[in-house]
């Protein structure tokens, strides 16, 4: 039996809302859902920009999510599970050129939802990230890169690579308050 | 497109998004398509990725906005076959 096909873009049609969600200004004790896509080094990531903004910005709970496939943009299951128990959310990561893509994509689509979200995407794929941003209708959407590579590091440089997204991931998400 | 001036300009356009193809294995080539409109190649090398793909509507954005400040426009965009 054949699949039925996925729209790589995750476009919908009429969707072209490119409002961002309302900023949290502070984080302190919000829940913050991290969002795997599988590709090598995501979780650890993901990880140390949550232990720094818990040690830092006083986070609440941190949830762990993972998607099956880093290709294409959430499935829409996960994305009402995640949309109804967090406050905001960071997804990594983009270090290819589909993977950069569907985390904006997926970024976008928790925007869109009122969920303020941090994409983070390697700077050697930040043209595809612009990219989808640009097909999303949502040109202005603003992501996080880090530079590239991200896969094939080990634990020191991804703590390395946490350092630059975290001051980011704050702009991103207009927080002004340490806890 | 004879003009080599024109031809560098299509080479600059590009060059950052070659790098970007390099990194997940892909080799970006370009090709004339009548007077001012190019085709942009895009073949897996040995290695590729292929599940890193960007797909072609992300693929085509790229490359129509690369052109803009040259003076070609892009005709389309030609991915290998078992991803179309």
């Amino acid at each position: 039996m054949r699949e039925a096909l996925l729209d790589p873009t995750g476009a919908i049609a009429g969707e072209n809302d490119s409002t961002l969600s309302p900023r949290p200004v502070t984080l302190k004790g919000l829940t913050v859902g991290l969002l795997d896509n599988t590709k090598p080094n995501s979780t650890l990531l993901l990880d140390e920009i949550a232990a720094d903004l818990r040690r830092d910005y006083g986070i609440g709970e941190i949830k762990h999510y993972v998607k099956d496939y880093f290709g294409t943009p959430i499935k829409d299951e996960l994305f009402r599970q995640i949309v109804s128990e967090v406050d905001i959310v960071i997804t990594a990561v983009g270090d290819c050129g589909s993977c950069s893509a569907a985390t904006v994509a997926d970024g976008i689509m928790f925007e869109r939802a009122g969920i303020p979200t941090v994409s983070i995407t390697s700077d050697s794929f930040a043209m595809s990230g612009q990219a989808m941003a640009d097909v999303q209708g949502f040109p202005g959407f603003q992501f996080v890169m880090v530079q590239h590579p991200v896969a094939s590091l080990d634990s020191t440089h991804i703590r390395g690579r946490a350092d630059q997204a975290v001051p980011e991931a704050l702009r991103i998400l207009g927080v002004t308050e340490v806890a | 497109m004879s003009d080599p001036t024109a031809s560098a300009s299509v080479d600059d356009a590009l060059a950052s998004f070659r790098e970007m193809m390099a990194a997940d294995g892909y080799l970006l080539t370009w090709s004339e398509a009548g007077e001012d409109k190019v085709v942009v190649t895009i073949a897996a090398t040995e290695g590729a990725c292929e599940d890193c793909l960007v797909p072609l509507p992300i693929m085509t954005n790229i490359m129509a906005k690369a052109l803009a400040p040259t003076p070609y426009e892009l005709d389309h965009v030609e991915l290998p076959g078992a991803v179309h």
